[in-house]
């Protein structure tokens, strides 16, 4: 048998292995062990079910259902009038462009905050779970850079402020510092530019966390098998490290994709009002009041989060993600 | 001269991934580490500039270059009789009680929902789903959706203490999947053996639970408490439109922002909410630690519930 066989023969191998692991720890990212608690009467289950199940139903469900039902009902001076139905607040949508292009605009800038995370957010898990040999690091890093996630989310967009502004930390350095520029430049704060950066620096952490947790647990012997057989680095890295690291990418992929869509106090703050994200328009319409057309705006950009998130899940070939 | 900005930042984003992708982790480490870093002073460099700009003297702009370094006075300005301190101060408190509620509410159900997932029922995948989804739902949706519900069912937000219910409603509907998992990966690692000895000696199912259960899973119960309430106190988009006239701590703060004109002590009281929030990680991570030393050595604060014995030392550093 020459090399080149046995070096086939190792790669399936490998490939066999990802498939396995991939099979075992389908679920890895969020498991459901249903199995560890004792047997138990259908009353003693429903007790343990019903508190959460009725809070989520109250202040999650319901909201939700809630959005859907006011886009379809009439509009009243301060309000709506409950099974009042109509399609004006779509029609009215529809009517000025300035939705269809802000939903647009919010769709792109998704997208590109989202490729930005897997673009910075994949090689700092990669250097977390396996460039750090010590576990007791690993964790402390780990947690280091998950910190800023717990403050407050208003904090963090403020802390922007001092940095991108004219005379901000950026500009201070160009032009007084190291002299590159005579001018500061003024599209800094209050631009798509600065809105993106603080949106990636907001959401990067939900892209980190799940590859982390991906790449983390990982098992080694397959990595091995093919390097030991005489795979390249970067056939390794596609071949088992990518295929096994995909749940923790399309977790994060979601994650950020829909949190950014829904986005709101970032564009108002750092855009400075004058640039528009659907949540901002969502937020104009129901301070107008003119709640079914709000609704309506909500309904669908709803509808673009699913879609979007049919779609990832559609072409990631993976089964179960969660 | 914008072209050579285009380049370095593109490059500063390719070569570390083209560095993960080409090289075996022993040749790419070095530029890993160094992308690391940049990393840390990316997520970290604006609150260290706000920092310093807060610990200005009387004269301090909101912008570079600092004056009078260093100087407590825009700290001791949160403590002046001015109408925006004295607001903050009452955002600050309300916003204490809040978060302690909701941390009880979130270690409660965190508690039955954990032990409801020990064992398969009925709708157990939709309600696995309905707590992913209260994770994934953008802020402001869930709060338009409650101030409409609100509206509907007639009840005036933020007035008389019915009006502080939507407020934990939806704080709480975020922090839950945090609490949740922290339950999960507690009872991942748990040994049920105990609860059966408990029960085979004939002690009851309260008996049990209290008696057994509870006092091997308290730690989790607790950490998924402090959870709900650090992510409480900071919770902003989800509170925005149901709250009504109780202005939380980071409302307060928005209002700052965008009503009045700026000045430091804005950045001052971002920072008192960073030290705060530092303060309860440390006090979570010191709990979980405590967890961690009476069971096994396996990695606690992740919450995730992977599997704690594929995090062991051998399979981290068998690289």
């Amino acid at each position: 048998m020459s090399s080149d066989d046995a070096k086939h023969a190792a790669l399936e191998e490998a490939k066999r292995e990802v498939e396995e692991a991939e099979s075992l720890t389908g679920g890895s990212a969020v498991a459901v062990h249903a199995t560890t608690g004792p047997r138990r009467t259908p009353l003693v289950t429903l007790a343990w079910v019903a508190p959460g199940t009725i809070w989520l139903l109250l202040f999650l469900i319901a909201p939700l259902v809630m959005i859907v039902l006011v886009s379809v009902w009439q509009k009243t001076p301060v309000g709506f009038e409950p099974f009042a139905f109509t399609t004006e607040g779509y029609t009215k949508l529809f009517q000025t462009p300035v939705y269809l292009d802000t939903l647009k605009d919010t769709i792109i800038r998704a997208l590109v905050v989202t490729g930005l995370c897997i673009l910075i957010g994949y090689p700092i898990a990669y250097f977390l779970a396996r460039g750090v040999k010590s576990i007791r690091y690993q964790i402390a890093l780990f947690v280091f850079v998950l910190a800023p996630f717990w403050v407050a989310y208003v904090v963090r967009i403020v802390a922007w402020l001092p940095v991108l502004g004219r005379q901000g930390v950026i500009n201070y350095f160009l032009v007084e510092v190291i002299g590159v520029r005579a001018e500061p430049i003024d599209a800094l704060l209050y631009s798509n530019f600065a809105i993106i950066l603080a949106l990636v620096q907001l959401y990067v952490l939900f892209m980190v966390t799940p590859i982390f947790f991906q790449l983390a647990t990982l098992d080694n012997s397959a990595i091995e098998a093919a390097r030991d057989l005489g795979a390249t680095p970067a056939k390794v890295f596609r071949e088992v490290i990518l295929p096994l690291s995909l749940p923790g990418v399309l977790i994060g992929c979601i994650f950020v994709f829909v949190l950014v869509m829904g986005e709101f106090a970032t564009v108002r703050l750092i855009g400075g009002g004058t640039i528009q994200s659907v949540g901002t328009l969502v937020y104009d319409y129901y301070k107008l009041p003119d709640l079914p057309t709000a609704a309506a705006g909500a309904t669908i950009l709803v509808a673009v989060m699913t879609i979007g998130v049919a779609i990832l899940l559609r072409f990631s070939k993976i089964r179960e993600v969660v | 001269m914008t072209w050579l900005w285009y380049i370095i930042g593109v490059a500063i984003l390719v070569i570390p991934f083209a560095a993960m992708v080409l090289l075996p982790i022993q040749r790419s480490k070095p530029v890993l580490t160094v992308y690391f870093l940049l990393f840390v002073v990316f997520m970290y460099g604006p609150m260290v500039a706000m920092a310093v700009l807060s610990l200005q003297g009387t004269t301090g702009s909101m912008t570079l270059p600092a004056k009078e370094l260093f100087s407590f006075h825009w700290y001791s300005e949160l403590n002046s009789s001015m109408s925006v301190m004295v607001a903050v101060r009452e955002g600050i408190g309300k916003s204490l009680w809040l978060s302690l509620i909701v941390a009880v509410i979130t270690a409660v159900l965190s508690l039955t929902l954990g032990m409801a997932f020990r064992r398969q029922f009925r709708g157990s995948g939709a309600l696995f789903y309905a707590i992913l989804l209260s994770l994934m739902t953008p802020g402001l949706l869930l709060s338009l959706g409650l101030s409409f519900l609100l509206y509907y069912v007639g009840i005036q937000k933020g007035e008389g203490t019915i009006g502080y219910l939507p407020i934990i409603g939806v704080q709480t509907v975020w922090a839950l999947p945090f609490g949740f998992l922290v339950m999960m990966s507690i009872f991942n690692r748990y040994d049920a053996r105990a609860e059966e000895a408990a029960r085979d000696l004939g002690a009851s199912n309260v008996t049990t639970f209290r008696e057994v259960t509870l006092p091997l899973i308290w730690t989790g119960v607790f950490g998924a408490g402090l959870f709900g309430f650090t992510l409480a106190l900071n919770e902003f988009e989800r509170t925005f439109l149901v709250s009504g006239t109780i202005n939380t701590l980071p409302l307060q703060l928005y209002i700052i922002t965008t009503a009045s004109v700026l000045r430091p002590y804005v950045y001052s009281l971002g920072v008192v909410t960073i030290l705060l929030s530092f303060l309860l990680i440390a006090l979570f991570l010191v709990v979980s630690g405590l967890t961690g030393r009476k069971k096994t050595r396996a990695v606690e604060e992740d919450g995730s519930g992977v599997d704690a014995p594929s995090m062991t030392p051998a399979a981290a550093s068998g690289d």
